[in-house]
């Protein structure tokens, strides 16, 4: 086992350990727990046992295992940090509309 | 003329320096008047409770757009405005002109202020003002005066077109985009030039963020 798979395990438990404290505090539900638990208990395995993936990597016509680890994570990187935007631009809309809503509803009430 | 139909709007943020002074002179000018505090930490709204019945907050700092657009619809749709006037809570505008704004609104959708390009203001002031402008004419196709001033008054059927969408500063750029863009008809009135806060207002962070944002107006409508 090399370094790098021992550090990259090591990050993957250490993510599960942060899944587990995060659903233990009620901020993940449990299909969202199982999903990251799965995700990173994979992503583990693939550490271990890159090989499984060589058949696909060359299908593809990567040099190598890691450069097609890498183009997937880049992939899903650009997908997460786009909902995210999404996500935020949403939430500051909502909590723009609410407060306004609330300041002039409130105006109402004292009246 | 009917000057509860033209309603004074002063978007105002930790702005208790000032407030009580400028509410004081706008009172005895044009007592139709809104003070939207927009999530101050300061005495701002206790200040503005004490000269109008019509202070409304934010429950957090949303920004001037936010705070301009509160105090829009509250009085378009609560009070029954014509049209709405725009004043800067940090005493930068002579509450004397106000009724000038009401009566030009009467006659044209838009009406802005405009300062004059004297040694009052900054040069990186006067540069960045000129630059604005120039951004919203190559882009929108109509030029745009002295685009930062705050003093700037609109008709209900301009505000519903223009219905600008950013909270922050951003506002006085969005809303001469619009103003181009929609070709609104729109009059000028020359005030004088009062600094004198130079720290407030847009930010250097500001400025950069303007230029994708002009663009990203340039083709949403």
């Amino acid at each position: 086992m090399s370094v790098f798979q021992i550090i990259a395990t090591l990050f993957a438990l250490f993510m599960m350990y942060t899944v587990k404290l995060f659903s233990a505090k009620k901020a993940l539900g449990a299909v969202e727990t199982s999903f990251w638990i799965s995700i990173w208990a994979f992503f583990i395995f693939l550490t271990l046992f890159p090989d499984v993936l060589r058949g696909i990597s060359q299908s593809l016509h990567f040099a190598r295992v890691f450069d097609l680890l890498l183009v997937a994570a880049l992939m899903l990187l650009s997908v997460i940090v786009f909902v995210n935007y999404l996500r935020h631009k949403m939430l500051e809309r909502k909590i723009e509309e609410l407060v306004r809503k609330i300041s002039i509803d409130l105006k109402d009430i004292r009246k | 003329m009917d000057k509860e139909l033209y309603w004074l709007i002063i978007p105002a943020y930790n702005e208790s320096a000032y407030l009580a002074k400028v509410l004081k002179k706008v009172k005895k000018k044009w007592p139709h008047f809104v003070v939207v505090d927009d999530g101050s930490r300061d005495e701002t709204l206790k200040i503005a409770k004490r000269y109008t019945p019509h202070a409304l907050t934010h429950a957090v700092n949303l920004g001037k757009g936010a705070a301009m657009k509160t105090g829009s619809e509250y009085a378009f749709r609560k009070l029954g405005a014509k049209g709405v006037i725009f004043f800067d809570a940090d005493d930068q505008h002579d509450a004397e002109l106000i009724a000038q704004f009401a009566e030009e609104l009467k006659k044209h959708p838009v009406v802005l202020g405009v300062r004059s390009f004297d040694n009052q203001m900054p040069l990186m002031r006067i540069m960045m003002n000129r630059l604005g402008s120039v951004l919203i004419m190559i882009l929108f196709g109509g030029y745009v005066p002295d685009i930062p001033c705050g003093f700037k008054a609109l008709s209900k059927s301009a505000y519903k077109k223009i219905n600008w969408k950013s909270t922050d500063y951003m506002v006085e750029m969005e809303i001469a985009a619009r103003v181009a863009q929609y070709d609104l008809e729109y009059s000028e009135i020359a005030i004088p030039t009062v600094y004198h806060d130079l720290d407030r207002g847009m930010t250097i962070l500001d400025t950069i963020h303007i230029i994708p944002q002009c663009i990203a107006w340039r083709f949403q409508s």
